[in-house]
């Protein structure tokens, strides 16, 4: 009974950090543009494709390592163009309407022009491990989901350490906490918009190869993890980084437990009902920051 | 004087134009599509009130949908009450729902709104997916009774065909059509504009906005229902997709093609797509594909960038364009 109080909640650890991992983009970009990507999800959706093709040709780990850096790279560049092509050319005239209209344009079209190109049935991506699995005291999980943690450790560290000691990292922080005051210090707004993009699209994008070696790559994967960063962006308060990191544990951790011990079936809705909660009680999120929308 | 005229004269026009149609063209496939139009016109025009005039950005319309089309069918497959009677029972039990849904709306927008409204109806949608002994789960509630014979004498409408659909989808788009051009062009339109525009203003000159907004959340939520057990008898099929995030996105891209905000918007944006969608799918051999939700998401971006107000702005631009056109100006703008 306790093992499995604790076999659940390391699943949830794990499963969490790529939801972390997620919303940090998605959470970052609100902040710093107040822009909510409804297409978020689809950026993992095409990382885990680029994953795909990339072990087709160099399996075993080598080719996943591999592929997580190039999901980072064409994601990235993917995040850059969607910004300037579809975001920017609003930049000023936009109310929340459009700019969720306009992501949820961005998003039918990702997931059908994926399901065009790359088809409809789901793919594996194969088990870099070989599906070896480690014991530590009575729980069990395998190496490939430690690798999984690991990794979204590494970049939600990573990160930090960028947001908190680079000078580029710091101004997006303060683009994020009051535009025109950074722009009055001499930051560049347009530089910090399509870093922003890239970094936020690249971290979905890594995310989506540790989402899709865990589950299955489909064109319409992009959807869930989608939902589940803005139910962690709204539980951390949107555009509040570290409430994003926490966020994403807590509904790991949550969904884990909940669909254990309530009710399996709505394991997917878990996060739901948090949030209606968490919005109905605190509108501006668990670690609620004082500005928001 | 002439212009009232001319614009009567056009109403009455499309009215005879609609009225004859199934007469003219009786192919049965068409007449489906024609019919479904129907159905996600109204869904256009009950989500177009609650986002186009009030501003409230709900993303959890197919939920209504759902609740409407289930109800009405199951009203009729387990209490055997009537069909039409079940209609409106649909109508009734979404408007309740929308009523609850208000609630949230009255503290949270945005982004905030938009999560809880698609959160609303993934709850629903997983009810029906498992709430397997009311609804049979994923398989859905098939064989759903078709609407009961209407007999007035030798006249009579079987519903055994789609031409007999035809009219009461008709009937029920023209009747949304007037109860939102009521609503738009009244005191209540009004209010709720202000509403959109600047909340705060409105509270300040005295516009109850919570009461508004319960409102509106219900009322877009009848119709919506209305549209859902009209879907129910039609296709006599109710699955749990009918309450998925898929149905309301076709919902906004329908609505913001045609014009967010405006009367003929979410008319002209459902007919064009619906019948455009068909017309694709008969160039799916020359394609080798399935490209109509590639477009959609093509021209929902597209919409917003370049026009705001959707074809409706389009077609004014011309208009106007041609007016100036006349008077020796450059006519037309960028507008594809």
């Amino acid at each position: 009974m306790e093992s499995l109080f604790l076999q659940q909640t390391l699943n949830g650890l794990i499963i969490g950090s790529i939801y972390s991992l997620i919303a940090i983009g998605l959470t970052m970009i609100f902040g710093v543009m107040k822009i909510s990507n409804f297409a978020h999800g689809d950026y993992s959706m095409v990382g885990a494709y680029t994953a795909v093709f990339l072990m087709a040709w160099v399996p075993g780990w080598m080719g996943w390592v591999g592929s997580i850096i190039a999901a980072a790279a064409v994601v990235g560049i993917l995040g850059i163009v969607t910004e300037r092509l579809i975001f920017r050319p609003l930049i000023g005239r936009w109310t929340d309407i459009d700019i969720i209209m306009v992501s949820i344009g961005l998003f039918i079209l990702l997931e059908n022009l994926a399901q065009l190109f790359f088809g409809a049935t789901p793919q594996m991506i194969s088990d870099p491990f070989k599906g070896a699995t480690v014991h530590i005291g009575g729980v069990s999980t395998s190496v490939l989901r430690v690798f999984c943690f690991g990794f979204s450790c590494i970049a939600i560290g990573a990160l930090q350490i960028f947001l908190n000691r680079s000078k580029l990292g710091v101004a997006i922080r303060a683009t994020s906490q009051n535009r025109f005051a950074a722009q009055l210090m001499g930051v560049d707004i347009n530089l910090i918009y399509t870093l922003t993009f890239w970094v936020g699209a690249a971290l979905a994008g890594v995310a989506g190869v540790l989402y899709g070696t865990t589950f299955a790559v489909h064109p319409l994967m992009g959807a869930m993890p989608t939902l589940k960063a803005f139910v962690v962006t709204i539980l951390g308060g949107m555009g509040n980084i570290r409430g994003a990191i926490f966020g994403g544990f807590i509904l790991g951790i949550a969904e884990s437990l909940g669909g254990n011990y309530l009710a399996m079936e709505y394991q997917h809705a878990i996060g739901f009902f948090i949030i209606i909660l968490v919005l109905l009680l605190r509108p501006r999120g668990l670690f609620g920051a004082k500005e928001g929308t | 004087m002439s212009k009232r005229l001319k614009h009567r004269l056009r109403s009455v026009a499309v009215v005879a134009a609609l009225l004859i149609l199934p007469q003219v063209v009786q192919e049965r496939y068409f007449l489906h599509i024609v019919v479904m139009a129907g159905i996600y016109t109204i869904m256009t025009m009950s989500w177009n009130l609650l986002a186009g005039y009030s501003g409230q950005l709900n993303l959890g319309h197919a939920a209504f949908f759902g609740i409407g089309a289930y109800s009405s069918a199951l009203l009729a497959m387990k209490l055997g009450v009537s069909p039409w009677f079940g209609l409106l029972g649909g109508g009734v039990i979404a408007g309740f729902f929308g009523f609850l849904l208000g609630f949230p709306a009255l503290r949270l927008s945005g982004p905030y709104l938009a999560i809880t409204t698609i959160g609303f109806a993934e709850i629903l949608r997983l009810v029906a997916v498992n709430w397997v002994d009311l609804t049979r789960g994923s398989l859905g509630l098939s064989g759903i009774p078709l609407l009961t014979p209407i007999r007035l004498g030798s006249w009579g409408m079987e519903f055994y065909f789609e031409r007999d659909y035809y009219y009461v989808v008709l009937a029920a788009v023209v009747f949304t059509y007037f109860c939102m051009l009521r609503f738009t062009h009244s005191e209540f339109g009004v209010s709720l504009q202000a509403l959109r525009d600047d909340e705060q203003g409105a509270q300040s000159i005295g516009i109850h906005t919570s009461q508004y907004k319960l409102a509106v959340f219900t009322i877009s939520a009848f119709f919506a229902g209305m549209a859902g057990g009209l879907f129910a008898h039609f296709t006599r099929l109710v699955s749990p997709d009918t309450m998925s995030l898929h149905v309301t996105f076709d919902t906004l891209t329908m609505t913001m093609i045609g014009g967010l905000g405006t009367t003929a918007g979410p008319i002209l944006g459902a007919v064009l797509l619906s019948l455009l969608s068909e017309w694709l799918r008969t160039l799916e051999d020359f394609f080798r594909m399935d490209i109509r939700l590639v477009l959609y998401g093509f021209l929902l971006i597209l919409t917003i960038r370049f026009m705001r107000e959707g074809l409706v702005g389009v077609v004014r631009a011309l208009k106007e364009g041609f007016s100036s056109y006349g008077k020796g100006r450059n006519a037309g703008g960028d507008h594809d």
